[in-house]
C-alpha cells in the first residue's frame, strides 16, 4: 500500500560531523505522504541531530535533502516552515506568559502589517483545531495548561503555519497514558488528512502501535527501514541495540556477600515516568557489581541521588549495611562509607575552580593527615604530597597538582573523582555514567578500578546508558524503564535480546 | 598554572590603576594644570607626612571593614550587598551602649564592639534566613535592608538619642572614645581592621572549615553532593560578614565620627563591594585596596588646594579603576582570551 503513495521527503547520505565525532554518517530517510514514520534508536543514535538538520538548525556536512522531489537547502527553521516542515521539540518552545492564541500566531510569516486581524486568525485556528480534534482554549495562558495540552498547542502552531511534515521528538516522554492515547488519535487524524508524521521514540509498544514504517538508527547510521507489519518487537529491539555478545574481559562473580544496600519498595515522584522511581526494590551485595541498564532518563538519576542521600524516598525504605536509613543526607551516607561517582562530574563531582589537590582532599581536610586540631590548621605540604601520590597511582595527567581541575580533560577529571572516592575504601559505590565521554584508555582504567574495588569487597551499583559498559562489568543486570525495574538478569552470559526488550519497555 | 592565575589577578588591577591615572592625567592637563604636579600633591596629601598618613589610615578603616564584609560573603557565593546597613546597625548598637550604659572606658568599648558585631550579624542573618529557608534573592533583600537601617538610624538620631535641638545623637563620652594608634590621627580601629583581615585570610585559606566554605562558594552542588552542610555555611557567611561590617560601624562611631548623624556611613557598603572585587576577594589584598582608595580621597583635597585641580578628578580616577578592573576580569574570563593566553603560555613552557 505504501508503494503507490508519493514520497514527500527524502534525506540522502546525510553526514554530520562535530569535530571528530560523527553524529550522523551516511543516513538515508524517505518519508511518504500520509504515513507515520518512526525514527527508532538509542540515546545518541543520531535521531535528534537528523531532525535538527531537517529543521534547519544544523547544516549537514554532506548529503542532500529533497522535499516533494525538489532538492532544497534548509538554512533556518523559518525556511523549514516555508517548506511545510513543522517540529514539536521534546521541550516545548512556548512563551509561558502568553496565551494559546498569542503563541500560535507568534512569528507567523503572514503578519506583514502592524495590526493583526484577530478575528480572522481565531476563525482559522478554530477550524484547524476542530478538524484535527486539537481542543484548546485560545485565551488561556500557557502556564495554566497541562503538558498534554501544551503539546496540542505546539502541534496546532505547526499546522497553522501550514506544515505537511510534522516531526514529533519523543512526544510521549512527558505524557500520561491518557494523554498519549489522545495524541495517537490526533496523529491518526493527521494521517487521514494526508499529512506525514515523523515520530521519534524508543518505546517499542508505541512504535508498534502507531507507525507505518520504521527507520532504525544506530550509532549515527541507518540500519534499515522496515514496514511495521513485517517485523516483531523483538526484531526491532535487536536491530536498535544491535549487539552480539562479546565475552567480557572481567570475571563475573555470583555475589553471595552480605547486603551492602537494600531498597524496599521505594517510590519517588512515582507519577513522573521520566524522573521518578516507581516501587523499586533492589539489593547490592558486597563484592558484586550490579548494573542498571536502560535508556537515559528513566529514573536512573533519581535512583543514584536516592542511594547517595541526596533525595529521600516518598515511599518505601532503604537499608545500608543492614540498618534502616533514617535521614537522607549526603554527609550521613559518606560517614556510612558510601562513595559516589556522580552523573555530572563538573557540576556535582568537582569544584572546578579549585586545584587538583584540593579536589582530592575535598572531603577529608579534617583528617589528621591533612590538618592539625581537627581542621584548625591545614597541612598544605601533606596535601600536596598526597596529591602527588594520587596523581601517580591513578595516572591523573596534569601539569601540576596545583592546576585548576576544570582545565583537565574529562578522563583526568574523572580520575580525580575516582581517586577521591576509592581511597576512602568504600563499602558501597554508586557510579553513574562513569565513563561517559571518555576515551577507551581512560574508560578501561576506570573499569579496572571499579572491578578491583569489587574484589576488595565493595558493593557497586553501576548506572549507565552505555549497554556495552553494563555487559562488560556487571555481575548482575537490572533494567530500568519509566521508573520501574523491568527485570533482573545474570551478568554471566546475559540474554541480550531479553534485556534489549526490557529496555524498550516490553 | 596557579602562579599564572595569581599573576592575572594582580596584573589586571595594576594595569587598571595605571590606565586610570593616565586618563586622570589627560583630564588634569585638559584643565590646564600640570598632571605631574597634581599627582605629586595627591601623593603628598595621602602619604606625605605623618599627619596625612594618619588621616589616610583613618579614612581607610571603615572601608577595610566593608571590603572584608563583601570578600567574606562572596567567597561563599553569597552576594551580600547590605554592608552599609549592617555597618549602620553596628554603629547604632554601639551608640546606645556608649551613651546609655553606665559603663565607660575599656569595658564599654569592648561591649560596644561586641554589640556592633552582634547587631550587624543579626541584621545580615535575617537576610540569610530568608535566602536559606525561603529561597529569596539575597541581593534584593540586603539592599532593601540598607534603606531600613538608614531610616531606622534617622529615627534614632532625630528622636530617641537626639542631642537637644540638633538632629544628631549625643556624642560618645570621651572615656569611651578609641585611643589614637601610635599617636597618628588614626585610632586603634585601624590595626583592629587589619587583624580582622588577617584572621579572615587565615580562616579561608588555612582551616578545613574555610576550605569547605570556599568550596560551597565555588560549586554549591558539588559541595552538597560531597556532604558539606551548605545551608549552614551560607547562613554563616551572612552572619559573619554582617558582624564584620557591624564591628566596623561600631569602631567608626567610637573612633572617628563619635555621633550618628545624617549621612553616616553613606556609600561605604557599595565601596566595599567594588573594592572586594578589585581585590579578587582576597582579604589581604582587600586591605591594600581600601587603603589605596582612602589615599585617593584624602590626597585629592591637598591636590585641590595646591594645584586647583578639583577633587572630582580623584573621583573620576576611582570610578575608572573600578570600571577597568571589572572589565579586565570579565575579559580574562572570556573563553577566547583564555584559550589564547593558555596556549601561548603552554608554548613557552
Amino acid at each position: 500500500m505504501a508503494e503507490d503513495r508519493k514520497e514527500i521527503l527524502r534525506m540522502e547520505h546525510i553526514t554530520k560531523q562535530f569535530g571528530y565525532v560523527y553524529a550522523n554518517r551516511d543516513v538515508n530517510l524517505s518519508v511518504l505522504e500520509g504515513e507515520v514514520h518512526t525514527l527508532l534508536g538509542e540515546n545518541g543514535a543520531g535521531k535528534s541531530t537528523l531532525m535538527n538538520i531537517l529543521f534547519g538548525l544544523y547544516q549537514p556536512t554532506e548529503g542532500n535533502i529533497f522535499v516533494r522531489g525538489q532538492k532544497v537547502r534548509i538554512e533556518s527553521p523559518s525556511q523549514a516552515v516555508k517548506l511545510g516542515i513543522g517540529m514539536v521539540h521534546q521541550h516545548f518552545m512556548l512563551v509561558e506568559a502568553m496565551t494559546v492564541f498569542e503563541n500560535i500566531i507568534l512569528g507567523d510569516a503572514r503578519s506583514k502589517g502592524i495590526f493583526i486581524d484577530q478575528n480572522a486568525r481565531r476563525r482559522e485556528i478554530k477550524e484547524l483545531s476542530e478538524k484535527y480534534g486539537l481542543d484548546a482554549d485560545l485565551d488561556q495562558p500557557i502556564t495554566e495548561l497541562a503538558v498534554g495540552a501544551q503539546q496540542r498547542v505546539e502541534i496546532l502552531k505547526a499546522l497553522y503555519r501550514g506544515c505537511d511534515i510534522l516531526v514529533l521528538d519523543e512526544p510521549t516522554a512527558a505524557l500520561t497514558d491518557q494523554e498519549t492515547e489522545g495524541l495517537f488519535e490526533i496523529i491518526k487524524k493527521l494521517k487521514g488528512e494526508g499529512k506525514s508524521v515523523i515520530f521519534i521514540s524508543h518505546k517499542m509498544r508505541e512504535v508498534l502501535r502507531i507507525s507505518d514504517r520504521v527507520t532504525i538508527l544506530r550509532a549515527g547510521q541507518t540500519v534499515e527501514t522496515l514496514n511495521i507489519n513485517d517485523v516483531t518487537g523483538e526484531q526491532l529491539a535487536n536491530k536498535m541495540i544491535g549487539r552480539e555478545l562479546k565475552s567480557s574481559q572481567y570475571s563475573k562473580t555470583d555475589g553471595n556477600g552480605e547486603d551492602a544496600a537494600v531498597l524496599d519498595h521505594v517510590s519517588y515522584h512515582r507519577n513522573f515516568k521520566h524522573n521518578g522511581l516507581n516501587d523499586v526494590s533492589l539489593k547490592v551485595r558486597h563484592g558484586e557489581i550490579v548494573g542498571i541498564a536502560g535508556v537515559d532518563g528513566n529514573g536512573q538519576s533519581q535512583l543514584a541521588m536516592l542511594m547517595t542521600g541526596n533525595i529521600a524516598p516518598e515511599e518505601g525504605s532503604m537499608d545500608l549495611k543492614k540498618s534502616k536509613v533514617v535521614r537522607f543526607d549526603p554527609s550521613g551516607f559518606i560517614e556510612q562509607n558510601v562513595a559516589h561517582i556522580p552523573e555530572d562530574r563538573n557540576k556535582a563531582g568537582l569544584v572546578g575552580n579549585m586545584s587538583v589537590a584540593d579536589n582530592l582532599v575535598l572531603k577529608i581536610t579534617k583528617d589528621k593527615r591533612f590538618s592539625d586540631g581537627n581542621g584548625l590548621r591545614l597541612k598544605k605540604k601533606a596535601i600536596h604530597n598526597y596529591a602527588l601520590q594520587m596523581q601517580k597511582k591513578y595516572d591523573i595527567r596534569c601539569s601540576s597538582v596545583d592546576q585548576e581541575a576544570r582545565n583537565l580533560s574529562g578522563g583526568n577529571q574523572q580520575k580525580i573523582i575516582l581517586a577521591r572516592e576509592l581511597e576512602a575504601a568504600p563499602d558501597l559505590l554508586i557510579a553513574v555514567h562513569p565513563t561517559r565521554g571518555l576515551d577507551i584508555g581512560a574508560a578501561r582504567f576506570i573499569h579496572d578500578a571499579i572491578v578491583k574495588e569489587r574484589d576488595a569487597g565493595c558493593g557497586v551499583l553501576l548506572i549507565s546508558a552505555d549497554f556495552d559498559e553494563i555487559l562488560e562489568v556487571s555481575d548482575r543486570i537490572l533494567v530500568m524503564f519509566e521508573g520501574k525495574i523491568m527485570g533482573e538478569f545474570s551478568g554471566k552470559n546475559p540474554p541480550i535480546e531479553e534485556i534489549s526488550l526490557a529496555m524498550a519497555g516490553k | 598554572m596557579k602562579r599564572r592565575d595569581l599573576l592575572v589577578t594582580i596584573i589586571i588591577p595594576v594595569i587598571s590603576i595605571l590606565l586610570s591615572f593616565v586618563i586622570g592625567a589627560i583630564i588634569i592637563a585638559a584643565l590646564g594644570a600640570s598632571p605631574l604636579d597634581a599627582l605629586r600633591y595627591l601623593w603628598k596629601g595621602a602619604f606625605g607626612n605623618v599627619r596625612n598618613l594618619g588621616t589616610t589610615f583613618s579614612r581607610a578603616t571603615p572601608l577595610i571593614f566593608t571590603t572584608l564584609c563583601a570578600c567574606f560573603a562572596y567567597r561563599c557565593g553569597v552576594f551580600n550587598l547590605g554592608g552599609e546597613g549592617q555597618f549602620i546597625i553596628g554603629a547604632i548598637a554601639a551608640c546606645y551602649i556608649a551613651t546609655k550604659s553606665p559603663l565607660t572606658g575599656f569595658p564599654a568599648i569592648l561591649l560596644c564592639a561586641a554589640a556592633g558585631a552582634l547587631g550587624g550579624g543579626l541584621w545580615a542573618g535575617a537576610a540569610g534566613l530568608l535566602k536559606v529557608y525561603r529561597g529569596q534573592n539575597e541581593m534584593i533583600i540586603t539592599i532593601m535592608l540598607n534603606y531600613v537601617a538608614t531610616l531606622f538610624m534617622g529615627v534614632v538620631f532625630t528622636n530617641w538619642l537626639r542631642d537637644g535641638s540638633v538632629p544628631q545623637t549625643v556624642a560618645v563620652p570621651e572615656e569611651t572614645q578609641l585611643a589614637s594608634f601610635l599617636g597618628l590621627r588614626a585610632t586603634v580601629a585601624f590595626p583592629v581592621a587589619v587583624i580582622v583581615g588577617i584572621l579572615i585570610y587565615y580562616f579561608l585559606f588555612w582551616t578545613s572549615s574555610g576550605f569547605q566554605f570556599r568550596a560551597v562558594g565555588l560549586n554549591m552542588t558539588a559541595a552538597k553532593v560531597n556532604g558539606f552542610n551548605v545551608r549552614r555555611y551560607i547562613l554563616m557567611s551572612f552572619i559573619v560578614s554582617g558582624a564584620i561590617a557591624g564591628l566596623g560601624g561600631a569602631l567608626e562611631l567610637l573612633g572617628t565620627q563619635l555621633r550618628l548623624i545624617n549621612g553616616f556611613a553613606s556609600g561605604y557598603g557599595f565601596d566595599g563591594v567594588a573594592m572586594a572585587l578589585i581585590a579578587s576577594l582576597h582579604p589581604l589584598a582587600g586591605i591594600l585596596v581600601a587603603i589605596f582608595f582612602a589615599a585617593l580621597r584624602v590626597g585629592s583635597t591637598t591636590m585641590q588646594t595646591a594645584t586647583g585641580v578639583p577633587t572630582s578628578v580623584s573621583d573620576i580616577i576611582q570610578a575608572l579603576v573600578i570600571v577597568f578592573t571589572v572589565a579586565g576580569m570579565a575579559m580574562v574570563r572570556l573563553p577566547g582570551f583564555r584559550n589564547k593566553f593558555l596556549q601561548k603560555a603552554g608554548k613557552e613552557a
